[in-house]
């Protein structure tokens, strides 16, 4: 049964998981963001779906792609945004989390954009201040408009990624974006695998839907799309793996290794890339291949499709009360 | 040496099979081809074999020797061991496998210092391997590049003497190593309750004034190691078990189906730490020499298959280390030369029969790292010593092969040589000339 055939709309009024989110809510935001996307790539951008609404982006971790991101994509749809950073937040002066997001919510915002170090401050913010939260990264718990910008841009090369085989490589252990990423292609039936050092994976990543595996050309035998995670070079200094170079030797994507997946398989990052460390200059400009910057462009389509359904019911509630 | 090749009239001891009985072996290109009762001048001469025919008169013939830790001197170092002087010297002591282990002298630590080595193995008549180090100069802090020296062909990685005390980054290790299926070898020892010890604490070391460490700490380092290898999957060696405390220890991750390699070290199988009640420097080693009960125990976990590998722990020092006294020398001795003919005394003393005494030096060791030689079986690599098991002399460093004088074993007499010894086939020891 599809949508059409029968009345279904986007029930949430807070995006602080993928586990919230059903096939059908998914389906939503993928053809609400390809109609995004459209409009996107015309010279009249703006669109008034979320006008009169104000819409905070708080975010307490640095991030300049997708706090921009989030601006532009609440901009086009006519809110009017506030960029809420860390470093000059009163959370600097001592103030804690509770007071300061009781602090902005006294000031009417009708949207939170909420980005914070700690797993479950998008929930715990949401929670306390009955906001619509968008969680844009909770430590390493989820980033779930990053999964779906991903599934969404992969959908646009791919059709449906029902079967499809697709690799997510790198660092799992520390990854909001694979806690996410992996929920959500499970969602849409993809076959789902994780290639890593041992380190860098969860002991129990094998029970997540996804198949396990440590070395790389193994897991890129017949996969569609792979996905390279960002390393963070704390990572080494904390001990998961001893060097850069080794980490590439083994875990970079490169053209070489990509001959063992499918022919045409395309290659993700979601940002910002190590080149040389996770995966190779070359690759990543390739643009036969690459879908990085196809990722950042379908990143404002999909938040706008995030924002405009949370937003559009935020709205209706309001004005029932 | 020809390209075919018999040896008859032996007395074949294979540990693998548990074979033991008269007979002969053909060689050809290297590899064993036939061996057992069946193979006799006769038969040879009858089927017009064309290749040499060595007689053995009776003597032993067994796997060459598997030896997973020795060590060598940085490079230039004056009077220093060589490759050339440790090649001689373990062929002479029947060793057909050798593995170069780190230390703190030798981190061997990168995949580039690995790869250099490796460059002046080939020409080398017996087989050499090479340890990594486990973390960068065996610090125990930062993991080194194991995943390159795998490639490069680090036969397993070791910390060396020294105990990582920083858990996290010991279950980093296990972990890590885990995906590149490299074994990690592990001195059972503690960061800090052995901190400093030159002995087992015991009355004698008591009544001498020795810092000492008590037996425990092996249990300690073995159960910490072993929960995390269980956590991590992790392949783990236990480097060097010396006491009975660690054989406990050791037999209880076994228990729990733990991949728990465990060596031991030729000298706490053979002496105990009366044997230092001289107090002379060569006999200061690591692990320290522990108690008879604990040297009992060894015993039994080599008779009990507990312990795969018995390693020479070989050693060079300079004299200037050693002229000092015992709780100053550098800790340490030579052994590839003396690892025979001190393993057979613990048979001549009727403590271990041959089989069981040979297996930890031959196929123990290749099972747990997967290597071909090690075993008398047809298609198999001809790696063989011969041995005159009988052969009565007298252990004098000046006489050995090796470049240093630094002898846990000085003047010990021994009954056990080896005649001659082959590696893939070709004779590189003999003790004709």
């Amino acid at each position: 049964m599809t949508r059409a055939e029968f009345n279904y709309d986007f029930p949430h009024q807070r995006l602080v998981s993928i586990t919230d989110l059903n096939p059908l809510d998914v389906d939503i935001l993928f053809e609400r963001a390809e109609h995004w996307l459209s409009v996107c790539r015309t010279p009249s951008k703006k669109a008034d779906a979320l006008r009169g609404l104000t819409q905070i982006n708080l975010f307490f971790e640095p991030s300049t792609r997708t706090q921009a991101s989030f601006a532009i994509a609440g901009k086009r749809l006519g809110a009017d945004v506030v960029n809420f950073s860390a470093a000059s937040s009163s959370t600097s002066k001592g103030e804690t989390l509770l007071d300061t997001v009781r602090t902005l919510s006294a000031m009417n915002p009708d949207l939170l954009v909420v980005r914070h170090k700690a797993c479950g401050a998008a929930k715990f913010i949401s929670d306390a201040t009955g906001i619509a939260v968008v969680n844009a990264g909770d430590g390493m718990n989820e980033h779930p408009t990053q999964a779906l910008l991903d599934a969404f841009t992969l959908t646009q090369r791919l059709g449906p990624l029902g079967g499809r085989r697709i690799l997510i490589v790198g660092d799992i252990l520390h990854s909001r974006v694979a806690r996410s990423g992996v929920q959500l292609l499970n969602i849409l039936g993809a076959q789902v695998r994780l290639c890593a050092p041992s380190t860098l994976l969860p002991l129990d990543a094998d029970r997540w839907g996804a198949d396990v595996f440590h070395d790389l050309d193994d897991a890129l035998e017949g996969c569609d799309a792979v996905m390279a995670l960002r390393l963070q070079r704390e990572r080494m200094a904390a001990g998961y793996i001893p060097s850069s170079r080794e980490y590439f030797r083994f875990y970079g994507l490169t053209h070489q290794r990509m001959e063992t997946a499918h022919p045409e398989a395309l290659v993700l990052h979601p940002g910002p890339m190590n080149r040389g460390v996770e995966i190779d200059g070359a690759l990543a400009d390739d643009e036969e291949r690459s879908l990085i910057l196809d990722q950042v462009e379908a990143g404002v389509a999909m938040r706008m499709a995030v924002l405009e359904a949370i937003g559009t019911l935020a709205r209706s509630n309001e004005a029932r009360r | 040496m020809s390209e075919r090749f018999a040896i008859l009239n032996a007395r074949l001891v294979d540990p693998a099979s548990g074979r033991d009985e008269a007979g002969g072996l053909i060689v050809e290109h290297g590899v064993i081809t036939e061996l057992g009762q069946a193979v006799k001048g006769s038969r040879l001469v009858d089927d017009g074999f064309d290749g040499e025919m060595i007689d053995a008169r009776g003597a032993i013939l067994a796997p060459a020797l598997i030896d997973l830790r020795a060590a060598i001197e940085p490079a230039w170092t004056p009077g220093g061991e060589t490759l050339d002087s440790l090649v001689a010297a373990a062929s002479a002591g029947g060793i057909g496998t050798l593995v170069l282990a780190p230390n703190d002298a030798m981190a061997l630590d990168t995949p580039e210092t690995l790869r250099a080595f490796k460059s002046e193995f080939r020409p080398r008549p017996i087989r050499l391997h090479l340890a990594g180090g486990a973390t960068r100069d065996l610090a125990g802090e930062t993991m080194a590049e194991i995943g390159l020296m795998t490639e490069v062909g680090a036969l397993y990685v070791s910390q060396g003497d020294n105990a990582i005390a920083d858990t996290r980054v010991l279950r980093n290790l296990l972990s890590y190593a885990s995906g590149f299926e490299t074994f990690v070898a592990l001195r059972p020892c503690d960061a800090t309750l052995g901190a400093g010890a030159i002995a087992t604490e015991s009355e004698w070391a008591a009544r001498l004034g020795l810092a000492a460490e008590p037996s425990i700490t092996e249990r300690l380092a073995i159960d910490r190691a072993a929960a995390l290898a269980e956590l991590t999957g992790g392949k783990l060696i236990i480097d060097r078990v010396s006491t009975d405390e660690g054989c406990t220890a050791l037999a209880r991750a076994r228990r729990r189906g733990l991949e728990i390699g465990a060596t031991a070290a030729i000298a706490h199988l053979t002496l105990n730490d009366v044997d230092a009640a001289d107090l002379s420097a060569s006999k200061r080693i690591t692990p320290p020499l522990r108690g008879e009960e604990d040297r009992l125990a060894l015993v039994e976990a080599i008779r009990s298959g507990l312990i795969d590998a018995i390693v020479s722990d070989h050693r060079p020092l300079p004299d200037a280390t050693q002229d000092q006294p015992f709780g100053d020398a550098a800790p340490g001795s030579i052994g590839v030369e003396s690892l025979l003919g001190a393993l057979l005394g613990l048979v001549h003393d009727s403590q271990l029969d041959l089989i069981e005494a040979l297996r930890p030096v031959t196929s123990g060791p290749a099972d747990l790292l997967g290597l071909k030689q090690g075993r008398l079986e047809a298609g198999a690599p001809a790696d063989m010593a011969i041995i005159d098991g009988d052969a009565p002399w007298v252990f004098h460093a000046a006489d050995s092969h090796s470049n240093r004088r630094n002898a846990i074993f000085e003047g010990r007499r021994f009954q056990g040589q080896v005649l001659k010894l082959f590696v893939n086939g070709a004779m590189v020891f003999t003790s004709d000339n």
